[in-house]
């Protein structure tokens, strides 16, 4: 077993700017390239807290590497040097593989390929939470639950077949667009990033909004006696004010919640709380 | 029961690893409530079942990295017990997520674990052994598939029909305030996409949603054609445009102004 530090000088040593062999050539095919894709499903397979996704990002790109440095010593350097630290949104790795491969591919130096690799980790994780999480996610998600609530069979179908087509067509997308652009993919994808994440974010929103009126399924059962007169508050005093009143004034109590730092846990013990609550006070 | 419970065990392997590898989202409680309600011969319940739980994950997804409960045990365990137990699926929604919280507990301990396997990758690298690099990658998914199986089989094994003994002992106000609960959960995972996603400068678009649903009834596949067309058209002319911005100085400033209220 080596130290730490020991491993620390080993790899300084090992990961030089430059290369044995310096030229550069078009090795990758498109059936690699396809390959590659395949592979980026298992990013997270050894993911760890020590460096998340390192394993599975070298695991994902090791075909290429192999194909690109023939020199025994540069592969060495390559492969270390991809074990570094690594995480970015899973559902768009292969746009990071395909500028990394070209960058290899074109022998770019060490330090530049981890540079570009670093800068673009971040600006992923972004819009891959908006398009994917926060869309994609929401709409055939809540398409599927309104089937399936009827006992359509078609909804898990669809939503598999949706979601799928959409995920799968990206990542195949992203790797040979990427690879194609080369690094001038990146100041596209700079340009566009506001522009698709507020795009995202307005189809995200609404669908929210409308999963709220329809989903959240919060209602009174509570009569009081105006007098004479028996007043029923949900049907004859919140739903004149307005439908769905509840689930939405509910919702954006948690948003509240939540803004202040409470942990959804905290939200779901509240809302056990209030259920069981009302139900004594026989209320709902 | 032993087969059924051995069934649900394979599934949630399957969905284990898909939670984190392939992310084809066979994983979703939507999917899950079909099979497993096919596995326990009840496939109404189990789709209706999946549906709800579905909803109450909506929002409950690992944004910016952060863990929620686990959704695969959630979904199994809450249709395996609408399903055996006889329950409304929103009664399930507050059995399953204990489970689900536990589950996330553990998966963390598992991704802390895993840790010394990058040390053991790096000398495999130093030597040049790469496929060996393959094989420990590969090992990922096995532990995960694993410790999904016990976990979903041993709670529906040993824990069906005990779990409906008890719920028969329960008395009505607690059964009828964990549907009322139930039923309201979905608020949860909603709010934690509106803290991720909602601005001021959406709000119209929050609007255009609700007031579709709550007034007018549309359905939620027409909601969304409706906001992908003002996203489209947002996209090409309006504020999501930086050539309007810099061709119209003024509209700018105005949005600016509005931004800041």
């Amino acid at each position: 077993m080596v130290s730490k530090e020991q491993e620390q000088i080993n790899k300084d040593e090992i990961i030089k700017d430059g290369y044995n062999d310096p030229t550069s050539e078009k090795v990758l095919t498109k059936k690699d390239l396809n390959h590659m894709v395949w592979r980026s499903l298992f990013l997270q397979a050894s993911f760890n807290y020590e460096r998340m996704q390192a394993g599975g990002w070298l695991y994902s790109i090791l075909p290429g590497l192999k194909k690109i440095h023939k020199d025994k010593d540069d592969l060495k350097a390559a492969t270390l040097d991809h074990m570094q630290f690594f995480n970015t949104h899973p559902f768009l790795i292969t746009f990071v593989q395909s500028i990394i491969l070209a960058m290899e591919e074109a022998k770019e130096n060490r330090s530049a390929i981890r540079g570009i690799k670093v800068a673009l980790m971040g600006p992923l994780g972004g819009i891959g939470d908006a398009l994917f999480w926060l869309t994609l996610l929401p709409i055939t998600g809540g398409i599927a639950a309104s089937l399936a609530t009827e006992g359509n069979i078609m909804g898990p179908i669809l939503f598999l077949l949706a979601f799928n087509a959409v995920h799968f067509g990206l990542r195949f997308f992203l790797m040979h667009y990427g690879y194609k652009k080369g690094t001038a993919a990146i100041s596209s994808l700079k340009e566009g990033t506001k522009k698709i994440s507020r795009a995202a974010s307005i189809v995200g929103i609404s669908v929210v909004a409308a999963l709220i009126a329809s989903y959240v399924n919060f209602k009174l059962d509570w009569t009081i006696q105006a007098g004479e007169i028996p007043v029923n508050i949900q049907t004859e005093v919140l739903d004149s004010i307005m439908p769905a009143l509840l689930p939405l004034v509910y919702t954006v109590f948690c948003y509240w919640l939540l803004k202040k730092g409470r942990s959804p846990l905290t939200l779901i013990g509240v809302t056990l709380v209030i259920g069981i609550a009302g139900s004594l006070l026989g209320i709902v | 029961m032993l087969v059924e419970a051995i069934l649900i065990g394979l599934w949630a392997g399957i969905a284990g690893i898909d939670q984190f590898n392939g992310l084809t989202h066979l994983h979703r409680p939507i999917v899950a409530g079909a099979v497993i309600g096919l596995i326990l011969g009840d496939l109404q319940t189990g789709l209706i079942a999946g549906a709800t739980l579905e909803l109450v994950w909506a929002g409950m997804v690992p944004l910016a990295g952060a863990q929620p409960p686990n959704v695969v045990i959630g979904g199994v365990i809450g249709t395996a017990f609408a399903v055996l137990v006889g329950q409304e699926p929103q009664t399930a929604v507050g059995i399953a997520v204990p489970f689900a919280v536990a589950a996330q507990a553990i998966i963390t301990l598992l991704f802390t674990a895993y840790s010394p396997i990058m040390h053991k990758m790096d000398q495999y690298v130093l030597k040049g052994n790469l496929k060996a690099i393959d094989r420990l990658n590969y090992l990922g998914p096995v532990i995960l598939f694993v410790f999904f199986f016990i976990i979903s089989f041993l709670p529906i094994y040993f824990g069906a029909e005990k779990a409906a003994e008890f719920v028969s002992l329960m008395p009505e106000w607690l059964t009828n305030g964990l549907t009322v609960a139930g039923g309201i959960m979905p608020a949860v995972g909603f709010a934690m996409l509106m803290k991720i996603m909602f601005k001021w400068t959406y709000a119209p678009f929050f609007a255009i949603g609700f007031v579709a649903i709550a007034y007018l009834q549309l359905p939620i596949l027409a909601v969304a054609i409706i906001a992908v067309a003002i996203a489209a058209y947002d996209f090409s002319f309006g504020g999501g445009s930086p050539k309007v911005k810099t061709a119209n100085a003024g509209v700018a400033d105005e949005e600016d102004y509005s931004d800041g209220i």
